[in-house]
């Protein structure tokens, strides 16, 4: 009974220590989105303010004042289409380099060093071929970008779901007539749903997050949310609560989503690292 | 199993195209080689041009080597090499070691551990591009909450981003919002270890740190590898963090390569130099990652059936 009684209390001293520590960690994203809530006075007094009466000044001159809505809208736009398109060629790609193609060592290598290019070495040609071609500030350019550059991740993910899956499967589904593109639909794809799901997550995070090529390669029509942020750094100093306001709307939809999604994010994770 | 072979062997060959593999990875071959090959290719030729986006007639000038002998001769090059370098290992190793730290503690039996697990996500998937913008609240010298922290508790105000201290702080903005990264790739591990080995290690007689240093170490050091090399290839090419936060200053203090080439390529204008370190930044990133590469194709004929 002691020792039950004992084991409670230590339970409890660790997830006071935890929630704190959570907590401390935490501040920085709170302290932000304080800021966004709280009228510029307010937030450089000192001591600082944690209990102070909410404003949406911040919000509304982000609406009225930047046309936020617009950002938000192409950021949906890219990010939907860009999610879609990538986990409809990642999937038979990865489908065929787990089980279909017996020598796909050239293919994997290909999506690799793909990896690992850095994106500023990439953005610097595709601005220069996209102006001459006329495609700079449309959707076009900037969801072929994103495609491709989740691609690589995409394929290796999925691949590893793919790999879980028994081969023999396929082959019953072969002899009883399947094509391939049958195997994969009807056999193979009910199967891993969780590891499509698992990379669709990651895309959307990286797509909505993505800030370089749309820095580059969109303009007033195509500037996706995080080129928003770009507007409050004025010559007058920064406008804290709209910043913050702005900060907090951005990040909030890849927050809301990881949380829903959380299991397969967490999936994601450990399957691409690890196999 | 044989039978099925046989079957396979005898069905009629028209029904089916020849190399059905390569028809489902054509879509991504296409879009992958149009975004970088063409890109690439395109980059490659006008590295050794001596094309400025002010002197148009200058795209056709061909200059042999020049660029490249320009850029590895820059001093500015070495320093935005050494910044990257700096960065990508510092933030690395303290991301890992917090990473670790954190996933032991949030591994012991506690209330409400999925929840402080979840609240652990939102620096990692949030934008780093607002990252970089809203720390700001914290770094700014004079109304930033680091220095009133510092001031109130009675210690000297720090110049977070000037010349002495702008790349600890991007440091300290990246080990913030990666570590949770890594904090779930080991605990991952940590689940994944049999419990029995760790009993058996204190059953006789293991003390916690030995248990940790010879039992719990090794087995996560597959997971730390990973993670550290996913992490390395982000770091190197980080971009929107230190441009919102530091733009690459003060002076260039905090420009890393891909700041570097951006300033060459986006402000002053000079394709030529900028497709030259485009290229060298290229090589230098798969110089370093090629053993990753080579473990993840080694790993990749093993782990299949």
């Amino acid at each position: 009974m002691t020792s039950k009684s004992r084991s409670l209390i230590s339970k409890c001293v660790i997830t006071a220590f935890c929630g704190l520590l959570v907590l401390v960690y935490l501040f920085p994203y709170t302290w932000m989105v304080m800021t966004a809530f709280r009228s510029p006075v307010d937030s450089f007094e000192r001591p600082p303010k944690f209990f102070f009466q909410p404003t949406l000044d911040g919000v509304r001159y982000l609406f009225e004042v930047v046309e936020f809505n617009g950002y938000l809208i192409s950021s949906t736009i890219v990010t939907l289409v860009t999610v879609l398109a990538t986990i409809v060629i990642a999937v038979p790609a990865a489908y065929a380099v787990a089980h279909v193609e017996k020598n796909s060592k050239s293919f994997l290598i290909f999506i690799l060093v793909a990896r690992m290019i850095p994106g500023i070495a990439i953005v610097v040609p595709v601005y220069l071929l996209a102006s001459q071609f006329r495609l700079l500030d449309t959707y076009q350019v900037l969801v072929l970008m994103n495609i491709a550059f989740n691609l690589p991740f995409a394929i290796w993910l999925l691949r590893s779901f793919f790999i879980e899956v028994h081969p023999g499967l396929r082959e019953a589904a072969l002899v009883d007539g399947c094509s391939e593109v049958q195997v994969l639909t009807l056999v193979m794809s009910p199967l891993v749903l969780g590891g499509i799901m698992a990379t669709a997550v990651f895309v959307f995070i990286a797509v909505w997050n993505e800030f370089l090529f749309a820095l580059v390669l969109s303009g007033p029509h195509t500037a996706t949310a995080p080129i928003a942020v770009l507007g409050f750094r004025t010559a007058f100093g920064i406008q804290w609560d709209s910043m913050s306001a702005a900060a907090f709307l951005i990040s909030a939809p890849v927050i809301v989503f990881a949380f829903i999604m959380q299991r397969y994010l967490v999936q994601g994770l450990t399957m691409g690292s690890i196999k | 199993m044989t039978l099925v072979l046989e079957n396979n062997a005898a069905r009629p060959r028209s029904k089916r195209t020849k190399r059905p593999g390569l028809w489902l990875m054509l879509p991504a071959a296409a879009a992958m080689l149009l975004a970088f090959g063409a890109p690439l290719i395109f980059s490659a030729w006008y590295s050794f041009t001596r094309w400025s986006l002010v002197r148009p007639a200058s795209k056709s000038e061909f200059v042999g080597l020049s660029n490249y002998t320009r850029v590895l001769t820059d001093h500015e090059y070495w320093q935005a090499i050494g910044v990257t370098l700096t960065y990508a290992a510092s933030a690395v190793t303290i991301e890992c070691i917090l990473g670790i730290a954190l996933a032991l503690l949030l591994n012991k039996q506690m209330f409400g551990r999925g929840i402080f697990r979840s609240l652990m996500l939102i620096p990692m998937v949030m934008t780093p591009a607002v990252v970089g913008l809203f720390w700001k609240l914290f770094f700014e010298e004079s109304d930033g909450l680091f220095n009133y922290f510092l001031t109130a508790a009675g210690l000297p105000a720090l110049p977070w981003l000037g010349v002495s201290m702008a790349l600890v702080s991007i440091v300290i903005l990246d080990v913030w919002q990666a570590t949770p990264f890594f904090m779930l790739i080991m605990l991952a591990g940590l689940q994944s270890m049999d419990r029995n080995i760790v009993e058996a290690a204190e059953i006789d007689g293991a003390s916690r740190l030995q248990v940790f240093r010879y039992i719990t170490l090794p087995h996560l050091v597959p997971y730390i590898m990973v993670a550290a090399a996913f992490r390395i290839i982000g770091a190197l090419a980080d971009f929107d963090k230190i441009y919102l936060l530091t733009f690459g200053g003060p002076g260039n203090v905090t420009t890393t390569v891909s700041l570097y080439a951006y300033n060459r390529g986006f402000k002053i204008f000079d394709i030529g130099q900028t497709t030259a370190i485009s290229w060298l930044f290229i090589i230098l990133v798969l110089t370093i990652t090629a053993p990753l590469i080579w473990h993840l194709l080694r790993g990749s004929s093993t782990a299949r059936h």
